[in-house]
């Protein structure tokens, strides 16, 4: 026995001198926020496994480290309530070393001191990011510096019922034809509540159009139809204008006053909203791409024919004719905390950020890849038909902008929303309101343009 | 002598320490954060850059015009109208007046019908208030789906919209559904405790039902009344629970609590502004004591709180 005790001892010392791998690697704890959230789980999914795979190669080179993912899965009910939740963890310490965040919350994690700037590892590590879609680089600039990595991109438009058209009596020509016409600017904002009031009045629908029932980024692509733009980049400011604001609020009113928007939109719930498109009620909804797979089972249809048979995707249309269509993206991004585990963390975003792990949400989710390579591979053919034909309109879309006052400035708008849709205020006073607010509550944070 | 200074000593902190405790940290503590907060900075970071007052100007504007060289702004004002509006018919119409006619009712049914119907009239206040709140959605659904409307249409009439057309009368019915329980509980127990031979006397004396409420009961509730008057209004001023359930952040219905609600902590509506809230908040504990000494004043609660004068055995 004590002889079987000697040659055991004797072979973990050999072992210990004898090869590059420790016995006893150093376990270094990344903490990692990410809301609970059933439209993403592989948001953080994707970054405890490439933790798992940084630990394989630290593992074959011998290092003498080992990462472990902390992950702090937060209930908040939305990105904006959880980006709050973190700022006021940062503000007392606990800082998180990769966070999960909606992009337009990067100037505030700046401004707090709250994210790494990225700009020397992602050239670094040029290979990893090489294949990025470039546009989604905008969404993490902050003051012209990359502070966050893009983790996915979505396309937000104007979903059609066909067959609610149809009922209108529609014909074929006209469905197909749609998407060119607001593409050249022939068929316009006012034409599209036309065409949903027309709807209800003959009866094909209940409801002409429905929109989100509470602030959000949706509202940018209406408001930049009628050509608002919100941000400044070289002042990095965000702005207005009292002409852009009455006429995307005329357009709101004139829509509830042709029985096209109920006028309590804003009063709805996110159900009712869903469940007006879904159930065939409403004529049309705008809101992001994700959408396509709730879609389809409401729907009960199945691929890209079916499904374009009953659905068309149009842009924002433009305010007048001749203008230009907009849509929105609204990425979702990694923010690497300004923490003493920052290098380690952006390591385990870049390898969360490669086109395999990518796919997996981006497909699971419907999503569009934040790389050009996924749009090739198997799984996105076959699955990703919806994805990659959101693509391409990929070309009119805009971003929020990453100022640390963005949730304030679409909270004061949406009051505007509110009152003209409401029937409280005309579109004038709306506005008028609209920019005393910005200015007393934004002050120098934002440009009153005219 | 020294022990006995002790003992007084021991004994105020075992017997005073936990309540002064509590008393400090729950309720002294949070108004003197609010006040600190309200000037200064704060907003999304809980940090402090600097002590000032411009939350307190987003309230207010210059104005030659004006009487004190300022006015307030439309928002504000707004809300400071829609406080008074909605805390005024809650307490007028249900706290007080319907919480009245039900002490009155119940009691003068048989003790357990009364109880029944105090029991159900309790219901809305045992109701966890999302689920309270969520009844309410679904009965002013401006479908035909809604109960209200499923109501209103065997009647022979068209559909309404009360979150659109009538938000306050929606607010104000549902907060004063479980605000009258309150009202009912307290005036029945004080409706109780009138000794029964007045009522006796009264009925020998010749006196109908509404002469006996009008000289025996109603003076009795005098101090009751007030009480609920000042009570509720406390209640009220602060309270933006089911309006933010119901109506979520809508500008029709946008008192001062749910102003204050939704610049601080409000989720999906420009919510982190904890400074300016904070300010809202100071405002409102000003107008929360201000309005509760002019009650108590004028209900000369000072006699109710007093000792009595002869002891009544």
């Amino acid at each position: 026995m004590k002889k079987l005790v000697h040659v055991a001892a004797a072979t973990l010392i050999a072992a210990s001198c004898g090869t590059a791998v420790p016995v006893f690697a150093e376990d270094v704890t990344v903490k990692l926020w990410s809301r609970a959230d059933r439209s993403g789980p592989l948001r953080a999914g994707n970054i405890v496994a490439a933790a798992d795979q940084l630990n394989r190669i630290l593992e074959a080179s011998g290092a003498d480290v080992r990462v472990v993912i902390d992950l702090i899965e937060t209930n908040a009910r939305g990105f904006d309530a959880d980006s709050l939740d973190v700022l006021k963890a940062h503000s007392v310490g606990d800082t998180p070393d990769i966070l999960v965040a909606a992009h337009e919350w990067i100037g505030s994690f700046v401004e707090a001191g709250l994210a790494a700037n990225l700009e020397e590892h992602i050239a670094a590590n040029e290979p990893l990011y090489a294949d990025m879609i470039p546009q989604l680089w905008e969404s993490v600039k902050y003051k012209g510096e990359r502070y966050g990595i893009p983790q996915d991109s979505e396309i937000r438009m104007f979903f059609l019922n066909n067959d609610i058209l149809r009922a209108t009596g529609k014909s074929e020509e006209f469905i197909a034809g749609l998407p060119a016409a607001v593409e050249a600017g022939e068929f316009t904002m006012y034409d599209f509540c036309d065409l949903a009031a027309e709807a209800v009045n003959s009866g094909a629908a209940k409801v002409g159009w429905v929109h989100r029932p509470n602030v959000g980024p949706d509202f940018q692509m209406a408001m930049a139809s009628f050509g608002i733009d919100i941000y400044n980049e070289d002042e990095a400011k965000l702005q207005v204008t009292k002409k852009g604001l009455v006429a995307y609020y005329s357009w709101l009113q004139y829509c509830v006053e042709n029985g096209s928007l109920p006028a309590d939109m804003t009063t709805w719930s996110w159900d009712s909203v869903h469940a007006a498109f879904r159930g065939g009620d409403a004529l049309s909804k705008f809101h992001g791409i994700w959408n396509v797979g709730a879609q389809l089972e409401s729907f009960g249809v199945s691929g890209a024919e079916e499904y374009f048979n009953l659905i068309t995707w149009i842009h924002s249309p433009p305010g007048e004719k001749g203008g230009q269509p907009k849509n929105l993206s609204h990425p979702i991004v990694y923010v690497v905390g300004d923490t003493p585990n920052k290098d380690l963390a952006a390591m385990i975003v870049a390898l969360a950020s490669q086109h395999v792990p990518n796919t997996a949400h981006a497909v699971g989710t419907n999503h569009t890849p934040i790389n050009y390579g996924q749009a090739a591979m198997p799984e996105f053919v076959e699955k990703g038909w919806a994805l990659i034909a959101g693509t391409p309109m990929l070309k009119h879309a805009e971003f929020m902008p990453n100022h640390a006052k963005i949730g304030q400035y679409n909270a004061i708008t949406y009051q505007g929303v509110q009152a003209v849709e409401t029937g409280e205020l005309s579109p004038e006073e709306a506005a008028e309101l609209v920019i005393d607010e910005l200015e007393v509550e934004l002050g120098d944070d934002v440009i009153i343009l005219d | 002598m020294r022990s006995s200074t002790f003992r007084t000593g021991t004994n105020m902190l075992v017997f005073l320490g936990p309540a002064s405790f509590f008393l400090v940290c729950l309720l002294l503590a949070p108004i003197f954060v609010d006040l600190v907060v309200a000037f200064t900075d704060m907003a999304q970071t809980i940090r402090i850059n600097e002590f000032t007052t411009k939350q307190f100007s987003k309230l207010v504007r210059a104005s030659e015009d004006a009487w004190l060289g300022f006015e307030l702004r439309s928002s504000f004002y707004r809300a400071l109208s829609l406080s008074a509006v909605y805390i005024f018919f809650t307490l007028a119409i249900f706290n007080l007046t319907f919480g009245l006619i039900l002490a009155l009712t119940t009691t003068a049914l048989p003790d357990w019908l009364g109880g029944v119907y105090r029991a159900i009239w309790l219901l809305p206040r045992m109701s966890p208030s999302v689920v309270y709140a969520l009844m309410w959605i679904w009965v002013v659904d401006p479908t035909e789906r809604g109960l209200l409307n499923q109501v209103i249409g065997v009647l022979g009439f068209s559909p309404i919209n009360m979150k659109l057309d009538a938000p306050i009368v929606l607010i104000v019915t549902a907060n004063g559904f479980i605000g009258a329980s309150i009202g009912m509980l307290i005036l029945t127990s004080s409706i109780r405790s009138i000794p029964e031979h007045l009522f006796f006397a009264a009925r020998a004396d010749g006196a109908g039902s509404l002469s006996i409420v009008r000289h025996i009961v109603l003076p009795a509730l005098r101090w009751p009344l007030s009480y609920i008057t000042v009570f509720q209004f406390l209640a009220l001023l602060v309270s933006f629970e089911y309006i933010f359930l119901i109506m979520g952040p809508a500008r029709s219905t946008m008192t001062m609590a749910m102003l204050a609600y939704t610049k601080t902590l409000a989720p999906d509506i420009g919510a982190g502004q904890y400074a300016y809230g904070a300010a809202i908040t100071l405002i409102l504990i000003v107008i929360g004591v201000f309005v509760a000494l002019v009650l108590y004043r004028l209900a000369n609660m000072t006699r109710l709180l007093m000792s009595p004068r002869i002891e009544v055995q």
